[in-house]
């Protein structure tokens, strides 16, 4: 990983340090490259033997009782969000030159996600993913119909995570399930973000730099992929699990190290869609609503989150869906227009838009394929993924034939109305769906909910036993 | 009256042809790119709606013409629900939106499947093409006849000029790898054959069955039912037993035909392939016991295509060269890509590919949406590459690559001032990396098996 280029001197650099267990590493020995926007910025070498805690180590947080790791989270949250923190304001600085989406919109999703570091739902995340928080905390005794007694720990892992590019906002996530679980936690973080988890921690360690949560935190950047790294790092001695987001080549890197002893808890990449019932199209008001309602979907985080509505399947004849594509359009552009995103679409995209706005007779289009908000109209799903601030509104006859288009990727499904997610919910969740909800509430969900098909917390944690015999305890 | 495309086109078989330099020729150019403008902005519906979009009426500059060119993936753009359904009126009116010329009266009664829709459109003189891509969409390039009699006289040119061997039909060709069974190809075949292979001696054909855009497109279909969730196991099976038996026969056509050119040893040989064919047929000659010194030392080589991302040694080249015999004299090398209708041949003293009067090279930015700042009196520039093919008739000129190129203006050391390319040509796809991660993905990431 040192063979990148330098490059030429004077040319002003962002530098992205690492953090590892309270200490911050600043340096400039490799040069990298954003994913997105090519730009280069400067990481020191990863320390290996400080990333990696020897297994003669108990994790410094498996006798802080989780009471006290919520009160420090929730104390960082509220330094998170203090005007006067300087890291996060420097960290947004930095983000602005290496992240796709514009400053403003980050920022807030960073900001919001912060909110997650509130007492009563990281409560509330324990007691989902457990069906006793207490074994956190200590050995819960068990005793079975023969009388055999033992002890059962929701032990402490050992966990990297591979921070997603997209998002902001799962790093504040991450770091507070990891210390929920009282993990040793190395973040992987990507080249879109390489600032954030470091802000949060050091964040963190401002409050106290000898806390057991900061020692079990670091954080670090490499090419994702790179096997001088990956290779060292992702082994069984080191690691329990890795919980990885995103799939493709992201994940199929990560495979090759999977084994006896190092699972994989993935979050996968996930597509989400609308479903409109003719009940949308019933008038001018109720197609208002609709078309507000599926815009603000799309709209998650600029059509870059994995909840964003990407397909809208809607029921009725082609001159309403069209009356209502023009209004969605407008919903799409007018968010698009106060988000003051203005990247263009990609070449590969425009040309796919560009070759179904010649086929005119079989595709209704509105707008431009000019990344301001686009709403194309067909009988099918369209080939490409629709992406920067662009729906495929699927005419359908009834709503029963667009279930056949729900599969193992989709995510969430927003119903209008949403008396109708009942009838439904069945064969979408034999397709591979994992949520519906209310049109227009695709980000929201409730306080400890399973996310991916799964409750994550009781993924990570390594259960251990201490059996006790027949008549022991 | 001679247009100004006619005069660059007159220079395919001049001796001199790339020694004229892009500052030389460049007014006749501007010139050319003009004529062909305005003589197809209104035949070619996607050209229409670029131009219309830019605000482009006239070509003044190779500036203005830069967001009328096509990206590579203009011609992969048709929806795949019409190959998947077998649409081919449908398919055939996505061609019409890339073609200069009408597509008429083509029989759309009874198509079998997507290679007879080809051949019914061939019978009216549209020649589709594809792209080699095993997955994603086939790229499907429309040409004329007038493209495949260019692509007749170019390829024995290019070759000669980049090998130094005369047409003289005297050689035994043996062809290392399979052809994808496209009128364009199957044209620069009989044209080499007839040039340089010799009447009674015939010609190796690698032993495997043709690829035709129907086998291509079989992949993609199944990728795209396996994603839909449709591919029933019994089907993945019989096409994963299918897959392998034709990796059987892939395997099989190697030693059979490094025993052919083995048992040909005495003649004068003409071989040709990609680099990866002409490497595995080479490894199974030496294998067996034969090389260099076995061979005729004025034996050339026909190299098709890059490296094509296959994995070989370092010394894949030279492995090759001294299996065969070939000379460093004769070593051809090529650069051209499916889009183009015509060849760029290397020079053995500067090691630079060349770019003939009727291509106008341009080197744009990463994102290929504007030129790379250049001066046609000298220098290097690194770029995104885009051609201006002149020689085009069938389908637009202009093209936008994926490759990464260095482009010189000036002059080459084998002496010719022409514009040259340097030997380090890469894909910006290959370049990328992939460190891509994200919570939102599609279900290309859930397929395997097909890639």
């Amino acid at each position: 990983m040192n063979a990148h280029s330098e490059t030429a001197v004077g040319e002003p650099i962002v530098s992205a340090p690492f953090f590892l267990r309270g200490e911050l590493i600043e340096g400039t020995d490799v040069i990298q490259k954003s994913r997105d926007l090519g730009v280069t910025f400067a990481t020191p070498n990863i320390p290996f033997d400080k990333a990696v805690p020897p297994r003669s180590e108990v994790p410094p947080l498996l006798n802080v009782p989780t009471a006290e790791i919520i009160d420090f989270l929730v104390e960082t949250g509220q330094r998170l969000v203090a005007p006067d923190n300087e890291y996060v304001h420097e960290c947004f600085d930095r983000m602005a030159s290496t992240h796709i989406l514009p400053r403003s919109v980050f920022e807030n999703v960073g900001k919001h996600a912060v909110a997650y570091l509130d007492k009563r739902i990281l409560q509330a995340e324990l007691e989902q993913n457990f069906p006793d928080p207490k074994a956190l905390d200590g050995w819960i005794p068990k005793q079975d119909f023969n009388g055999r007694k033992s002890f059962v720990r929701a032990y402490a892992p050992r966990l990297i995570h591979v921070l997603p590019g997209n998002s902001p906002g799962v790093a504040v996530k991450s770091i507070a399930q990891g210390a929920l679980v009282k993990a040793f936690n190395l973040f992987k973080m990507s080249s879109a973000d390489p600032f954030y988890t470091v802000a949060i921690l050091r964040t963190m360690a401002e409050i106290d730099p000898e806390h057991p949560i900061v020692k079990s935190m670091s954080a670090v950047y490499w090419r994702g992929g790179d096997a001088a790294v990956e290779s060292v790092l992702y082994r069984p001695q080191y690691f329990d699990k890795i919980v990885a987001w995103g799939g493709g080549d992201a994940i199929n890197n990560v495979v090759k190290y999977i084994g006896p002893g190092f699972q994989l808890v993935s979050f996968d990449p996930k597509t989400s869609i609308s479903m409109l019932g003719r009940e949308a199209l019933e008038s001018e008001e109720s197609m208002d609503i609709a078309a507000n309602a599926a815009a603000s979907d799309l709209m998650m985080l600029n059509q870059e989150a994995c909840a964003a509505s990407r397909f809208q399947f809607v029921e009725g004849p082609q001159d309403k869906v069209d009356r209502f594509c023009e209004k969605f359009q407008r919903c799409i552009a007018d968010r698009a227009e106060a988000s003051g995103d203005v990247r263009p679409l990609s070449s590969d995209l425009k040309e796919e838009v560009e070759a179904l706005m010649m086929m005119d007779d079989e595709y209704g289009t509105w707008g431009r394929a000019d990344g301001k908000g686009l709403v194309i109209r067909s009988e099918e799903p369209v080939d490409f993924h629709p992406i920067n601030k662009i729906g495929n509104v699927v005419r359908v006859d009834s709503l029963d034939d667009a279930v056949k288009w729900v599969n193992v990727a989709t995510q969430t499904i927003g119903f209008y109305p949403s008396a109708r997610m009942a009838d439904y919910r069945d064969r979408l969740g034999a397709g591979g769906a994992q949520r519906v909800c209310p049109l227009g509430e695709a980000g929201a969900s409730t306080v400890g909910n399973p996310w991916d098909g799964m409750y994550p917390l009781h993924r990570f944690v390594h259960w251990m036993v201490n059996e006790n015999g027949i008549d022991g305890g | 009256m001679s247009t100004a495309i006619e005069k660059l086109m007159s220079y395919v078989d001049a001796p001199d042809r790339f020694d004229h330099s892009a500052a030389e020729l460049r007014p006749l150019q501007i010139e050319a790119l003009n004529e062909r403008f305005q003589d197809r902005k209104d035949n070619i519906k996607l050209l229409r709606h670029r131009a219309d979009e830019a605000g482009v009426t006239e070509i003044t500059s190779v500036e203005d013409m830069v967001p009328l060119l096509f990206p590579h993936t203009a011609y992969k753009s048709y929806p795949e629900s019409f190959l998947m359904q077998e649409k081919w009126d449908r398919l055939t009116k996505w061609l019409g939106t890339v073609s200069p010329y009408p597509i008429e009266d083509v029989d759309m009664e009874d198509i079998a499947d997507i290679d007879d829709w080809i051949s019914r459109l061939a019978a009216k003189g549209h020649y589709i093409s594809c792209s080699s891509g095993t997955t994603g969409k086939s790229a499907m390039l429309i040409a004329g006849q007038k493209d495949m009699d260019w692509s007749k006289l170019d390829t024995v040119q290019v070759f000669a000029w980049g090998s130094g061997v005369e047409p003289q039909a005297n050689r035994y060709m043996v062809g290392c790898a399979p052809v994808a069974a496209v009128p364009k190809n199957q044209t620069i075949g009989e044209a080499q054959k007839t040039a340089f292979s010799k009447p009674e001696w015939g010609r190796w054909n690698y032993p495997v069955p043709p690829i035709t855009v129907g086998s291509l497109t079989k992949m993609v279909v199944m990728r795209k039912k396996m994603a839909d969730g449709v591919a029933l196991p019994q089907e993945i099976a019989d096409f994963e037993a299918t897959s392998a038996e034709r990796q059987q026969v892939i395997d099989d056509a190697i030693t059979l035909t490094a025993d052919n050119i083995i048992a040909n040893r005495d003649k004068l040989l003409m071989v040709s392939g990609m680099w990866s064919g002409l490497y595995a047929v080479a490894k199974a000659v030496r294998d067996k016991g034969y090389s260099a010194k076995d061979f005729n030392p004025d034996n050339c080589i026909y190299v098709g295509g890059g490296l094509k991302r296959a994995q070989l040694p370092d010394d894949y080249n030279e492995f090759v060269h001294q299996t065969f015999n070939i000379n460093p004299e004769r070593d051809f090398q090529n650069y051209s890509m499916q889009e183009l209708n015509s060849g760029m041949p290397k020079c053995r003293e500067g090691n630079r590919y060349h770019v003939p009067p009727w291509i106008v090279p341009m080197i744009l930015n990463k994102d290929g949406d504007a030129l790379e700042p250049y001066d046609l009196n000298g220098g290097e520039i690194e770029g995104r590459a885009a051609f201006f093919d002149l020689s085009l008739d069938g389908r637009w000129g202009g093209v936008i690559s994926g490759d990464k190129i260095s482009l010189d203006y000036s002059p080459c050391a084998c002496g010719n001032k022409g514009p040259s390319i340097r030997d380090n040509i890469a894909r910006y796809a290959d370049l990328e990396g992939d460190d891509k991660i994200g919570c939102a993905g599609t279900i290309d990431a859930y397929v395997r098996g097909v890639a």
